[in-house]
């Protein structure tokens, strides 16, 4: 059992404020990720739940109980940090049962769940080593398997993964969330790497300026973003505004329905992503006329800007065909258009 | 490949080059220090192997180290050294580790702070031991107040802490002098790692005792340890603190060494010189091990 809830939190350091207002749920079992560009808030964020820093206002809840009032070492919760930062004087099996031995387990049950926890998490044979003697990603494994031992309510992980490079940082994803699934453990997860999150998540929070700007699925986030802001987060590029009229937005590329916005008049912003624009050599039905004005070559993708009469459109395609000078019809899916309140 | 062997012959032929510059830079500080301290040693281990022609002796022995050894008056002495050096080190080595502690704790970033702690390191041995003298001796300032506050009814009172049994007026200077310098040698340890590995014992339910014992003190211990195998060198070669506020029996071994290599009796002058050697060998024991410990603690470093 643990579930986690922060309630109004503001936090922050002097008298400079840097999360405020922020109400979260976890709920047993879930994987959460708190995503956000550097200096959003997210590390204090952690820092609150794990007891290091006091709330200015608002409240954390474990499992329905406040917990302000307790230190660290007192919660039920544990966070694994940016750098593996294991002991330097201990050896492998030193760390994980490190907290198990301040608990006052004995020596035994000790042995037995340290070796149950290296099992699992793939460091099997390891736990004699010495910490400088196993590599990175087995580094980050056994700050993770320090943590996991202790059972926690909550696990806090603080961009674990930041310090490694790009295949072992995708190994580690596929490992957390293999080790999470099988743990169950209410697990907070923070980072600045959209792919990281809306790969690993139950659900992502985006954090912007300290504040929360939307909570739900990856899928959520990604596609239905609840405003500008977060929609150019997740590599938003397109934004065109129009008119409403009778439940369409009116606009230089087109109407588009926009059910959520129904008052007649008003100038709403709408977005595309670049990867659901359709370019065409020919116009046709619903489409606008535009020339290329630049290309990128970006590996799986090549990414275009073109030149409507409504703006400048980025798209991203699989084809290479479009080149700078060239004219070509452009495409806005209704479906794939997503229309924010006014 | 041919290029990569070119490269990699080109590589060594620069590294060789850089080498032999080095060692043309170095050499004359080298041939300096090698010849004050390699041929003051060599004069000295000769003296002491009883190799002194201008007093009649010419012939190399081991009697001196053995009588020097043998001579109950030098347990005496090497007794009161070990607990000058061994007291002062552990007294400095305790205060140091809680004023780190506490500096880490509450002005880690302080300027002031550190500054006040870097006073002691600047001022030199003697010139504390003669303060020690003003202050502590039994018609000094300590005295005079104390009679004048009333709390004692003459200066003549007030207890003997300069040239005493205890040899507190010595422990006083030595553990007044080396505590910013240990203090500053662990504090540095702990702003590199301390922080963040307490926040880790923090999280994994150590209580604040057991992140004393079970986190800082192994974190601290080779740099503490070092500093203090280099406070210990120190205060058991000294001999000017010893010297001024000492008693004049038991001496200290530095005392008894230039007292024996002072003497105007030149046959004395071995014996002397055997002691010094004693001190040297027991010093530079010290140091070799608080290098090993300072490189161990810097091993310790790199792997976070």
């Amino acid at each position: 059992m643990g579930d986690l809830r922060l309630e109004g939190l503001a936090l922050g350091y002097g008298p400079e404020a840097v999360v405020r207002d922020l109400t979260l749920s976890v709920a047993d079992g879930e994987m959460m990720s708190l995503l956000g560009p550097s200096g959003a808030g997210k590390t204090t964020i952690l820092r609150a739940v794990a007891g290091f820093i006091r709330p200015r206002a608002g409240r954390v809840l474990i499992d329905g109980r406040p917990v302000d009032d307790l230190p660290p070492e007192r919660r039920a919760v544990v966070m694994v940090f940016q750098k593996a930062l294991l002991f330097p004087f201990l050896d492998v099996a030193g760390n994980i049962g490190f907290g198990l031995k301040m608990q006052g387990l004995d020596p035994g049950e000790i042995r037995r769940r340290v070796d149950a926890i290296m099992d699992l998490t793939g460091l099997a044979g390891l736990g004699r080593r010495k910490v400088h003697e196993i590599s990175g990603g087995q580094q980050q494994r056994a700050a993770l398997a320090r943590a996991l031992v202790l059972q926690p309510a909550v696990l806090l992980l603080d961009e674990p993964l930041s310090s490694l490079d790009a295949n072992l940082r995708q190994q580690m994803r596929e490992f957390i969330q293999q080790i999470q699934a099988e743990t169950r453990v209410t697990t907070l997860f923070v980072t600045h790497d959209q792919g990281e999150a809306l790969m690993m998540s139950h659900r992502v929070s985006l954090l912007l300026g300290g504040r929360l700007r939307q909570t739900g699925t990856p899928r959520q986030l990604f596609y239905r973003p609840a405003d500008p802001d977060v929609a150019r987060f997740f590599g938003g590029e397109n934004f065109f505004d129009g008119r409403m009229e009778n439940g369409l937005l009116k606009t230089a590329f087109g109407d588009f329905p926009a059910p959520d916005t129904e008052n007649n008049g008003r100038r709403p912003l709408a977005t595309i992503r670049p990867e659901d624009v359709r370019l065409a050599p020919e116009a046709g039905n619903g489409s606008v006329m535009g020339e290329v004005t630049q290309t990128r070559f970006e590996g799986m993708a090549t990414r275009i800007w073109i030149r409507c009469d409504g703006g400048l459109v980025v798209a991203l395609t699989p084809e290479s065909r479009w080149t700078a000078g060239q004219r070509l019809a452009v495409v806005f899916p209704p479906d794939k258009v997503r229309v924010f309140p006014a | 490949m041919v290029s990569g062997q070119i490269g990699g012959r080109d590589a060594r032929t620069r590294a060789a080059r850089w080498d032999l510059c080095l060692a043309g830079l170095l050499a004359p500080a080298l041939a300096v220090m090698l010849l004050l301290f390699g041929g003051g040693l060599t004069l000295g281990g000769l003296q002491a192997l009883g190799y002194l022609p201008g007093a009649g002796m010419t012939e190399l022995t081991a009697a001196h180290f053995t009588r020097v050894l043998q001579d109950p008056d030098f347990l005496t002495s090497l007794g009161l050294t070990l607990h000058i050096a061994l007291t002062s080190t552990v007294i400095a080595a305790v205060v140091s580790v809680a004023l780190a502690l506490a500096l880490t704790r509450w002005s880690i970033r302080s300027r002031l702070v550190h500054f006040v702690l870097q006073v002691p390191l600047t001022v030199p041995h003697l010139v504390v031991a003669v303060s020690m003298l003003f202050l502590l001796a039994p018609a000094g300032l300590a005295a005079r107040l104390a009679a004048a506050l009333g709390l004692i009814a003459s200066p003549g009172e007030f207890p003997l802490l300069v040239n005493d049994r205890g040899s507190i007026g010595i422990l006083l200077v030595y553990i007044w002098k080396e505590i910013p310098f240990i203090a500053l040698m662990v504090l540095s340890v702990l702003q590199n790692a301390g922080g963040e590995l307490i926040e880790v014992g923090r999280t994994l339910k150590a209580g604040p005792w057991q992140r004393f014992r079970f986190i800082l003190l192994p974190v601290i211990a080779p740099s503490l340890a070092a500093a203090c195998l280099i406070v210990f060198a120190f205060t058991f070669g000294a001999f000017e603190v010893p010297w001024l506020l000492g008693r004049t029996y038991p001496m200290s071994l530095p005392v008894r060494g230039y007292k024996s290599y002072a003497d105007v009796d030149l046959a004395a002058r071995p014996e002397g010189i055997a002691i010094g050697l004693i001190i040297a060998l027991v010093v530079m024991g010290a140091v070799a091990l608080a290098v090993w410990l300072n490189r161990l603690a810097g091993s310790r470093e790199a792997i976070r």
